[in-house]
C-alpha cells in the first residue's frame, strides 16, 4: 500500500520535473476564480470584469483536467477577437497557447508561441513554452500521423466495403 | 531501508518567491537556474523552475516557483505558498515602496497562505549594483529581517553577487530544521502535489503532526 504511494508520488514526480516547466493549477484555484467571476458580474468595472477573467482562463488552461482545459480554450478563442489592448492580446495569445500544449495541440500551440515571441523575443516563459513544445513535438507529430493513418485507412476500409 | 529506489537525491524542496512587480524575482531566479541576465517581461501567473544542487552533502532538487508580483494575478499566486519549505521575499534597494509593502503586504500574505508553520523566510534585498540609486539601507534590511525572524542578504541578479548564497544560505537553514526534513523525501515531495486546504486558524500552536 505504501510502496503503492510512493510509486505514484515517484511517477508523479518524474513527470512534473521530466523537462516540463509549465506549472500545474489545482481545481480548488478553478473553483475561486469561477467565484470571483460569478461576484464581478454583479455589477464591476469592466476592468475587474477581464482581470478576473483573464485569472480564470490561466487557472483553466494550467489545470490538470482536460476538462477545464478545454473551457479555457473555450474562452479565449472567444474572447480573442474583442481584444484590443496590445498587452492583453499578447497575455492570452500565450494563455492560448499553454491551453492547446496541454491537450497535445503542438502545431497550433506552436504557432501562437512563435506570434508572442515575434512581439517579444525576450519573453521567458514563452520561450520556456516553445522549448516545452520542442521537446513533446516530436511525439505529437507522431500521434496525429498515426490518427491520420487510423482515419484514412478507416475510410478505405469502408469504402471498399461499400462497393 | 531505501523506498524510493531509483531516486538521485536526498530531498525535494519547494521554494516560492514573492515581492512587488520588477524587484527582479524572475532575473535573480534565471541568474540562479542558468547563470544569464537580460531584460524580462513581467510574469504571468506563476513561473517554475527546478535546480538540481549539492548543498551541505545533499543532493538536493529544488523546485522554485516564481509568483508574478502584479496585484491582478494576487489571487492565483496566494494558492502555490502551500507546503512550501522556503520563502524568499525580495524587495527592490532602490524602490522604497518595495520594501515598506514587504511588512503592509507579502508578510501578511504569508501569514494568510503559508501552511508551514516552520517554514524558512528570506529577506532579499536587489539591485545593489545600482548602489548610488539606492534607498533601502542595508541597515533597514537587517532590522526587518531580525524584527521578522528571517535571514538576510542583499544581491544582484544583473552581477550575481551573492545569488547563489541566497539559495544556498534558506537551503541550508531548511536542512537544519528537523520538521522540514524529518518527514523524509517521499513526504516532503509528497507535499507540493497534495495541497491541503490553508488551515483557517490565525494562531497553529500545536505542532504539524
Ligand atoms: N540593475 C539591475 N536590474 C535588475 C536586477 N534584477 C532585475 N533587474 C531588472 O528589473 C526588471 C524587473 O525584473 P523582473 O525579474 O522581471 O522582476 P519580477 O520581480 O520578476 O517582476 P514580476 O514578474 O512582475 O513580479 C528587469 O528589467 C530586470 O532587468 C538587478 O540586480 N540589477
Ligand atoms: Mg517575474
Amino acid at each position: 500500500m505504501d510502496a503503492k504511494i510512493g510509486k505514484f508520488f515517484e511517477s508523479v514526480g518524474t513527470f512534473f520535473t521530466g523537462g516540463d516547466s509549465i506549472p500545474w493549477c489545482d481545481s480548488d484555484i478553478v473553483v475561486g476564480c469561477e467565484r470571483e467571476v460569478a461576484e464581478a458580474e454583479k455589477g464591476s468595472t469592466d476592468e475587474l470584469k477581464s482581470e478576473c477573467l483573464l485569472r480564470l482562463s490561466w487557472a483553466l488552461v494550467h489545470s490538470k483536467r482536460s476538462e477545464d482545459v478545454q473551457r479555457g480554450i473555450a474562452m479565449l478563442e472567444a474572447s480573442l477577437p474583442s481584444t484590443s489592448s496590445p498587452l492583453q492580446m499578447r497575455e492570452k495569445m500565450y494563455l492560448l497557447a499553454v491551453g492547446y500544449y496541454r491537450s497535445a495541440d503542438y502545431s497550433r500551440s506552436r504557432h501562437l508561441v512563435d506570434r508572442c515571441l515575434e512581439i517579444a523575443p525576450e519573453w521567458r516563459q514563452a520561450i520556456t513554452l516553445k522549448k516545452s513544445i520542442e521537446d513533446h513535438g516530436v511525439i505529437g507529430i507522431g500521434i496525429a500521423a498515426t490518427a491520420v493513418g487510423l482515419v484514412a485507412g478507416g475510410l478505405a476500409a469502408a469504402l471498399s466495403r461499400k462497393k | 531501508m531505501d523506498s524510493s529506489s531509483g531516486s538521485e537525491f536526498d530531498y525535494l524542496f519547494k521554494l516560492l518567491m514573492i515581492g512587488d512587480s520588477g524587484v527582479g524575482k524572475s532575473s535573480l531566479l534565471l541568474s540562479f537556474t542558468s547563470d544569464t541576465f537580460e531584460e524580462l517581461s513581467p510574469t504571468i501567473g506563476v513561473d517554475f523552475k527546478v535546480k538540481q544542487v549539492t548543498i551541505g552533502g545533499k543532493k538536493l532538487k529544488l523546485a522554485i516557483w516564481d509568483t508574478a508580483g502584479q496585484e491582478r494575478f494576487r489571487t492565483l499566486t496566494s494558492s502555490y505558498y502551500r507546503g512550501a519549505q522556503g520563502i524568499i521575499m525580495v524587495y527592490d534597494v532602490t524602490r522604497r515602496e518595495t520594501f515598506t509593502n514587504l511588512s503592509d503586504i507579502w508578510s501578511k500574505e504569508i501569514d494568510l497562505y503559508s501552511t508551514n508553520q516552520d517554514c524558512i523566510k528570506m529577506l532579499v534585498g536587489n539591485k545593489v549594483d545600482k548602489e548610488n540609486d539606492r534607498v533601502v539601507t542595508k541597515k533597514e534590511g537587517i532590522d526587518f529581517a531580525r524584527e521578522y525572524g528571517c535571514l538576510f542578504i542583499e544581491c544582484s541578479a544583473k552581477t550575481r553577487v551573492n545569488v547563489e548564497q541566497c539559495f544556498e544560505e534558506l537551503v541550508l537553514k531548511i536542512l537544519d530544521t528537523p520538521s522540514l526534513t524529518a518527514e523524509g523525501s517521499t513526504t516532503v515531495k509528497r507535499n507540493i502535489f497534495k495541497q491541503k486546504p490553508p488551515t483557517g486558524s490565525d494562531e497553529a500552536t500545536s505542532g504539524c503532526c
